[in-house]
């Protein structure tokens, strides 16, 4: 799928939800429960059943996924677009953006320059701790307050709880400094707060530089749905989240948490604690602003390590604290999201299983492969009807519908990184120093080691076998165990195929050309498609009129 | 309310529809279940087969039971033998034969029949055996396969609803002579022609004993059975698995045998058991073969049939298994002509009598297997 470079810069927003529509999704919904209660008569049958902690182990790996995907459905469910509401002229609003020691100076020019073209009349501060006068100077520039914030702890946080104490707007928008706005961003989600109990806004994230590389698409490809579908069907429940950027808060939610959250998940954070105080969100399924997504392994592992340790931040401190002050919808959802990074183990036992087969006999259930394929059949046909029906709701249809095959491949080559991330929460650890990616251009990311010690005993293990059953195997054995055997291996091929991704991305990061991507966009075609659309709607208006 | 009604309505109407997509998957899967089933085990049969040429160069078990191979291409040869056969049935065989093979080594012959038991039902495995028949049948030798009547293990869905759920068993045989199984009885018959090569079928065994199994006289009249035997025999026929040999086989302790005999057309062997149960029950004492099958010998051998001993064992407790193996065997030729087949039951975990696990097995007991070489090289002399 290529992607058209200028047509990433126009407004989006998703399809709004019919009730024809949503009784659709109910029906395909109905369908999936029904299709999971048969594999689930099916598979707890007693004869199945070889060994019964192996098998206990097998079902809950099996099933946790299964669960996750019914949540998921039922999500959808819930699915609900707010209405848009105009932004009433006369608030006072702020944006934040935060700089750190390190980070691209063009990349702020670009950023602000693109604030002050946000039409809505606003504050933008920059919060600056790079001790670099040249930061100054492009936020004088660009109009914006320069606020230097220097040496408090929680990186962007810290700096956005000091910053609070010094300004007194009304509304903050947290705009990450890699996100170039559009001018209509604040006109957007502003109406919103029209609703005295709405604590924030969340908008979607989009990304403009994932044409970069097969690591980027993917990534980018792992966001689509949950920034379509599944946040619209969460905001049904008043249960969706800030996470990701881009998030526009009021200051008395903000006030009444005691800041901005701290850590590692620090959208995810805020966001439990405001509901936890009471107050409403809203998910705006709108495309507003652009941003980067990681472009070489390297980062995009160092990213998810960082929000699987998150993650389990909230589920381990954040939750237990709040769980009273939850409404059911929210501990789902702040449970589900919690635990959506305990897929680094069980996919690691799903690795092992075939192995432990091969090496020493052990299975955990007699159960047939065709028999299992064919039983499973009716949730993965409904599973993927589902799936791609739902994806009309998503921001930018066009660009994201899909399989999004990439997204799988590196969502499986993330399971090392899953698994690490969850190690360290139960222990409480930080995460290790990882080089940055541009110290690990030459050789492959560490986290990818895995991946290969992975590959590499599936291929010692197929030699053990063919060796074994050329020269070994009693020929009384041999006819028996063929399809065990066969079965076993091609299972344990299936995960072998899975790693191809993750090699791939692994191999292209070495060769990616560093490049700064924001150097090559225009604002003023943003403008003019803004213009364009303005005057279009303006028109609409009159001729109703 | 109306909105009430109207919502409750679009509910009910939205479970409706997901329940009838839910039953077409469900329906085209079974529907599709021959088909995809069939691609999938071709596949699985053409491994086997690569596995098979690929390990082509070893030494293999069927070059030494070549003098076999006459006989088990031609049904004519098998059912008016001019030779003995040995066989055995071993309770570790479920994944290999080589517990099996250990017997045989130690007895210094090579086994003809590989015998085992498999039951009727709905299960995945109560399907004709043709991954281990085959692999029988590639290691030399004819599988033996005792063919056991369970009823009471159909799902209702297998076999239609005008069967007696509470007691399946109950007049059985009638409902199967009946045809209410013929759907199971096809499958299996039909799978057993694709199997080609001759294999020893012994279906509803020890018919005549009212204390064992469902199929007995208890729940069915002898008539029924006869009907039920001829019934099965020809959807066989009409299958094309002519390749089965028909293995009628009562209990020689209970004298009422002629009364269930299906009839000389319709039977290929006549089996008898042999298990000597020494001092282990109240009911048993030591007896020798000759106390166990005398009497049934004189009598099933005026059918004119070739005669297979299809468990053929002894308990260590209450006598000398070694010389029971010994008397038994060195005068079976002479004493009972008409006896071609012997089948050692060599199971270690027998549980269908007693309340706890008999052992028949003897791989253990040096004597007893020195006595069973010494009686089968008196046979040479």
């Amino acid at each position: 799928m290529k992607t058209n470079q200028t047509n990433l810069w126009s407004f989006r927003k998703a399809a709004p939800v019919t009730r024809s529509k949503k009784f659709l999704l109910s029906i395909l919904i109905v369908a999936g429960c029904l299709s999971m209660l048969h594999l689930a008569e099916w598979w707890f049958r007693e004869d199945h059943v070889a060994s019964v902690p192996l098998f206990l182990l097998l079902s809950f790996i099996f099933w946790w996924g299964m669960i996750r995907m019914i949540i998921l459905w039922i999500s959808y469910l819930g699915i609900r677009v707010p209405e848009k509401k105009e932004a009433p002229p006369g608030l006072s609003v702020a944006i934040f953006t935060t700089s750190s020691p390190g980070e691209p100076l063009s990349m702020f020019e670009k950023t602000l320059a693109a604030c002050a073209r946000i039409t809505y009349p606003h504050t933008t501060y920059l919060l600056d701790d790079t001790q670099d006068p040249r930061f100054k100077e492009a936020a004088v520039k660009n109009g914006a307050v320069w606020l230097e914030i220097v040496g408090f702890p929680g990186a962007k946080a810290g700096k956005i709880n000091e910053a609070l104490k010094s300004t007194t707007e009304d509304f903050i928008l947290v705009l990450d400094p890699d996100h170039i706005p559009f001018p209509n961003f604040l006109d957007e989600v502003l109406g919103y707060f029209e609703n005295e109990k709405v604590g924030y806004v969340q908008v979607a994230q989009a990304y403009y530089n994932q044409y970069r590389s097969f690591t980027a698409k993917g990534a980018a490809e792992q966001t689509y749905s949950f920034y379509g579908p599944t946040q619209i069907g969460m905001h049904g429940y008043n249960c969706s989240v800030a996470i990701g950027a881009n998030c526009t808060f009021r200051r008395t939610a903000l006030e009444s948490i005691g800041g901005h959250g701290i850590g590692l998940a620090e959208d995810l954070i805020t966001a439990i604690r405001i509901h936890s105080e009471g107050w409403k969100s809203i998910y705006a399924p709108v495309v507003v602003s652009r941003g980067l997504v990681p472009e070489d392994l390297g980062s995009f592992f160092k990213q998810q390590l960082k929000w699987a340790r998150g993650v389990h931040e909230v589920l381990f401190a954040e939750l237990p604290r709040l769980w009273s002050k939850l409404s059911f919808w929210q501990k789902l959802s702040y449970l589900t999201i919690g635990t959506y990074y305990f897929s680094g183990v069980t996919i690691m036992l799903f690795l092992l299983i075939p192995f432990l087969f091969l090496w020493f006999g052990m299975l955990p259930a007699n159960m047939d492969f065709i028999q299992f394929v064919l039983n499973w059949l009716p949730i993965a046909i409904v599973g993927i009807t589902i799936y791609l029906y739902v994806q009309q709701w998503l921001c930018h249809p066009q660009n994201e519908r899909g399989l999004h095959w990439r997204g799988m491949f590196l969502k499986f080559a993330c399971w090392p990184i899953f698994f690490k991330g969850f190690l360290l929460s139960v222990r409480n650890a930080d995460i290790p120093y990882i080089p940055t990616a541009k110290q690990a251009v030459k050789g492959f990311t560490p986290f990818i080691r895995p991946l290969m010690i992975h590959q590499l005993l599936f291929i010692a293990t197929l030699f053990f076998v063919v060796i074994e059953r050329r020269y070994f195997t009693h020929e009384a054995k041999i006819a028996l165990t063929s399809g065990d055997i066969w079965g076993m291996v091609a299972f344990a091929c299936i995960a072998f195929i899975m790693t191809f991704g993750g090699m791939y991305a692994a191999i292209e990061s070495r060769k990616i050309k560093e490049e700064e991507p924001w150097e090559k966009i225009d604002l003023e075609l943003i403008n003019k498609k803004h213009r364009k659309s303005v005057r279009k709607n303006y028109k609409k208006m009159s001729y109703n009129l | 309310m109306k909105t009430i009604i109207y919502r409750s309505i679009l509910v009910l109407i939205a479970l409706g529809l997901g329940t009838g997509i839910f039953v077409l998957l469900t329906f085209a899967g079974d529907k599709t279940k021959g088909p995809l089933e069939n691609i999938f085990s071709s596949v699985n049969t053409n491994i086997a087969s690569f596995e098979k040429s690929m390990t082509g160069t070893r030494e293999k078990r069927s070059q030494s039971l070549l003098w076999f191979d006459n006989y088990r291409k031609n049904k004519l040869f098998f059912n008016s033998p001019d030779s003995f056969f040995v066989g055995a049935y071993d309770d570790q065989m479920v994944e290999s034969y080589e517990s099996v093979v250990a017997l045989e080594d130690s007895l210094k012959i090579k086994f003809p029949i590989i015998s085992f038991y498999t039951a009727w039902g709905s299960k995945r495995q109560q399907v004709f055996p043709m991954l281990r028949a085959q692999a029988i049948y590639d290691l030399g030798s004819v599988p033996m396969i005792t063919w056991e009547p369970w009823l009471d293990d159909f799902d209702a869905a297998h076999v239609g609803n005008t069967i007696n759920a509470e007691n399946k068993n109950k007049g059985g045989m009638r409902a199967v002579a009946q045809g209410k199984y013929d759907v199971y009885i096809d499958k299996w018959a039909a799978d057993a022609a694709k199997f080609q090569h001759p294999f020893f079928l012994r279906f509803g065994h020890e018919m005549n004993d009212p204390y064992r199994y469902p199929w007995g006289p208890q729940n069915n009249e002898p008539q029924d059975y006869i009907d039920a035997w001829q019934h099965v025999r020809s959807r066989f026929s009409n299958a094309g698995a002519t390749n089965a040999i028909w293995i009628w086989s009562p209990h020689p302790a209970y004298e009422t045998y002629p009364q269930f005999y299906p009839g000389h057309e319709n039977v290929d062997w006549i089996g008898v058991t042999a298990l000597n149960y020494g001092t282990v029950a109240t009911w048993s004492q030591w007896w020798s073969l000759e106390d166990i099958i005398q009497k049934s010998y004189d009598s099933l051998s005026l059918y004119k049939k070739p005669m297979m001993l299809t468990e053929y064992g002894s308990l260590s407790v209450g006598g000398d298994r070694a010389i029971w193996f010994q008397e038994g065997l060195s005068s079976l030729p002479q004493k009972y002509p008409a006896v071609k087949s012997v089948v050692f039951f060599h199971t270690n975990s027998d549980n269908t009598t007693t309340y706890k696990a008999l052992d028949w097995s003897f791989k253990n007991d040096e004597k007893t297997k020195q006595a069973i070489i010494a009686s089968f090289r008196s046979w040479m002399r």
